[in-house]
């Protein structure tokens, strides 16, 4: 069964109206959906926060660390990678809302194989890799029957196009880069902007394919107006109209807690930061 | 048989006769509208193989991959040379006689020498390794002015860490596989290191590094190393993010692809190069707002041949264009609906 949802937006009526032009915030999540976890409880690999204003037509990309060490609602203190493995969707939009003082309006959850799916539907990305993405223990748990195994990986630098396999080593390597999960939050922000360049060629006759490649590795609670808003200004949030963040050093600093590598937040820099690009 | 039931008979037939009439055309209406709105799909995935279909000409012999597979362009026509079974980066020898060509698998590379048809005459590494990580990937080989070497890119290990994975520049014997291979280039730590290696007349060696800034901001520069061993000195500011170098066969002009700190474009630029120098002049660019690849000049240095998408994006198509300055240019779309890959820079001959 598709999970594609109309969440609260009631089902659409003929002639509706359009969608408001206020700015809304979607929580997007990216996650193993490999055998190693139960089913939905998987951990978010990729927590990037994304603020739509439809009249100036610009957008905020903000990646959240997935190590970020912070008090999960419900858990105590935790990386917040597992809020949605404990508490699914909700868990990690309280965790992201609670922590960041922000207010989330909607929700997209996407699976590995959902995003290898995605990008193939699109006949590919085209990226610009900035150097070599090297990493010689990049899990194999896709389409494997050893779902702990790994093999190695090299993304060769300059322009490419993508298909949704190599697409994802690119986004999900972090092993053999100086700025380990930094860089790979950078890649998949950049894997965002290339699929919504491709997404601008998508018309209607496309959707039946997309949707059936899609069914059960997509869930979310934006509603078809919405959607629809999105869909159409697509081609307006163009490299200026699209901002990005990263929280890099200082707004984190790199320890251990509870015997875990994690990320700790510098609230006091992090918060103005959000405050000013998620008012 | 009562006289009702005799006259139901035709009528029967008839109504028959026009619900099959009838299904025809709905069957017809809605096959007329599947095709229909085929029309209307997006043509991401109209992708063909380059053998079948005629280019415009080039002058020379060029050499691209798609989908694993070398391919030779000559007169408008794509001819197969090697199946598709991981072949990428072809580079020819000095005399035309040789391609040096890099062939991955899972987990690894290794080097070989081809014919021009793509008969293998020699396999230069040996990469393959029982346990995952202790694999090798070698790429970007490339000729020696001489054709007595090949230089390329090898990933040698870190034995106190095995996430660092930095390649770095290696030279070794073009004709004998046992060679011991020197080292060239040192890579910055977990950059993912150094790249396409191009040896010079002078023995000295141009590249493409990678260093990332106190603001974890990456960086590629063009290098250029007078030894092995030698650190070398950057010929492109780090701010200019410049890579994938092409010199021309007199060596007056390098071509490269600069992204300028940008992540959706990659200009395609030339500038005057004096290895005694070494130096590069002023910077002109030649094609600009787009995803240039892996530029080549042709034998006579009168084009640059290089990979970008198609008009509308998707897979990368061959390219033409002008590389002197002084000239109006105009990139000319050579190829159209294939996949050519953009890491193997085209291999032109004469």
């Amino acid at each position: 069964m598709a999970t594609v949802n109309s969440g609260p937006v009631p089902m659409p009526v003929p002639n509706p109206l359009p969608a408001g032009t206020e700015p809304f915030t979607v929580l997007l999540l990216g996650s193993d959906d490999d055998a190693k976890f139960p089913p939905d409880r998987v951990n978010t690999q990729s927590m990037i926060l994304i603020r739509v204003d439809p009249s100036t037509k610009k957008a905020t990309m903000l990646s959240i660390p997935r190590d970020l060490w912070v008090p999960i609602p419900g858990q105590g203190m935790g990386k917040i990678s597992t809020a949605y493995q404990t508490g699914g969707a909700d868990g990690a939009l309280a965790a992201v809302e609670s922590n960041f003082k922000i207010h989330i309006d909607d929700y997209v959850w996407i699976g590995l194989a959902g995003l290898v799916r995605l990008i193939d539907q699109l006949g590919g990305v085209d990226m610009l890799i900035t150097n070599p993405v090297m990493d010689d223990l990049y899990p194999s748990d896709i389409n494997s029957n050893d779902v702990y195994g790994y093999s190695r990986v090299a993304v060769l630098p300059g322009a490419v196009h993508l298909d949704g396999v190599h697409a994802l080593e690119y986004v999900r390597s972090r092993h053999g880069d100086l700025r380990g999960d930094f860089a790979r939050s950078e890649r998949q922000q950049q894997l965002l902007i290339a699929i919504k360049a491709r997404a601008e060629h998508l018309n209607a006759a496309d959707l039946p394919g997309l949707a059936s490649a899609m069914e059960g590795e997509i869930k979310t609670t934006i509603g078809l107006a919405r959607m629809r808003l999105l869909f159409s200004l697509a081609g307006d949030f163009t490299g200026p109209n699209v901002q990005r963040v990263v929280l890099l050093p200082p707004y984190t600093s790199e320890g251990f807690a509870a015997g875990q590598s994690v990320v700790f937040p510098d609230w006091s820099q992090i918060l103005p930061v959000v405050h000013q690009s998620f008012p | 048989m009562s006289a009702i039931e005799a006259r139901r008979g035709p009528q029967i037939a008839a109504r028959a006769s026009i619900a099959l009439i009838l299904i025809v055309a709905m069957g017809l209406f809605g096959l007329g509208v599947y095709r229909a709105a085929s029309l209307f799909k997006s043509s991401a995935t109209a992708v063909q193989r380059p053998t079948g279909t005629t280019f415009p000409a080039l002058p020379g012999t060029m050499y691209v991959v798609q989908d694993g597979a070398i391919y030779r362009f000559a007169n408008g026509s794509f001819r197969q040379v090697t199946s598709e079974s991981g072949w990428i980066q072809p580079s020819l020898s000095p005399d035309g006689s040789r391609l040096v060509v890099a062939r991955r698998s899972l987990n690894r590379s290794d080097l070989f020498v081809l014919s021009p048809l793509g008969r293998v005459l020699l396999q230069l590494t040996h990469n393959q390794s029982p346990s995952v990580e202790t694999n090798h990937w070698a790429f970007y080989p490339r000729y020696s002015p001489d054709g007595s070497a090949v230089y390329f890119s090898y990933d040698p290990k870190d034995p106190y860490n095995t996430y660092r994975v930095d390649l770095a520049i290696f030279a070794t014997g073009a004709h004998d596989a046992s060679a011991p291979a020197v080292q060239w280039s040192q890579p910055n730590e977990y950059t993912g290191g150094d790249v396409d290696p191009i040896p010079l007349r002078n023995g000295a060696l141009l590249y493409t590094k990678f260093s990332i800034d106190q603001q974890s901001v990456v960086h590629s520069q063009i290098w250029y190393a007078p030894h092995a061993g030698s650190p070398g000195i950057g010929l492109t500011k780090p701010a200019d993010d410049c890579g994938q170098p092409a010199l021309s066969n007199d060596q007056s002009m390098v071509a490269m692809v600069c992204r300028h700190g940008g992540l959706q474009s990659a200009d395609l630029e030339v500038a005057s190069f004096d290895p005694s120098v070494p130096a590069l002049g002023s910077f002109s660019v030649l094609v600009g707002g787009g995803l240039a690849a892996s530029p080549s000049f042709s034998p006579d240095g009168k084009l640059i041949a290089f990979l970008a998408p198609g008009a509308d994006g998707g897979p990368f198509q061959l390219w033409t264009v002008d590389p002197n300055p002084a000239t109006t240019h105009s990139a000319r779309q050579i190829t159209t609906h294939l996949d050519l890959d953009s890491g193997s820079a085209p291999a032109w001959a004469a």
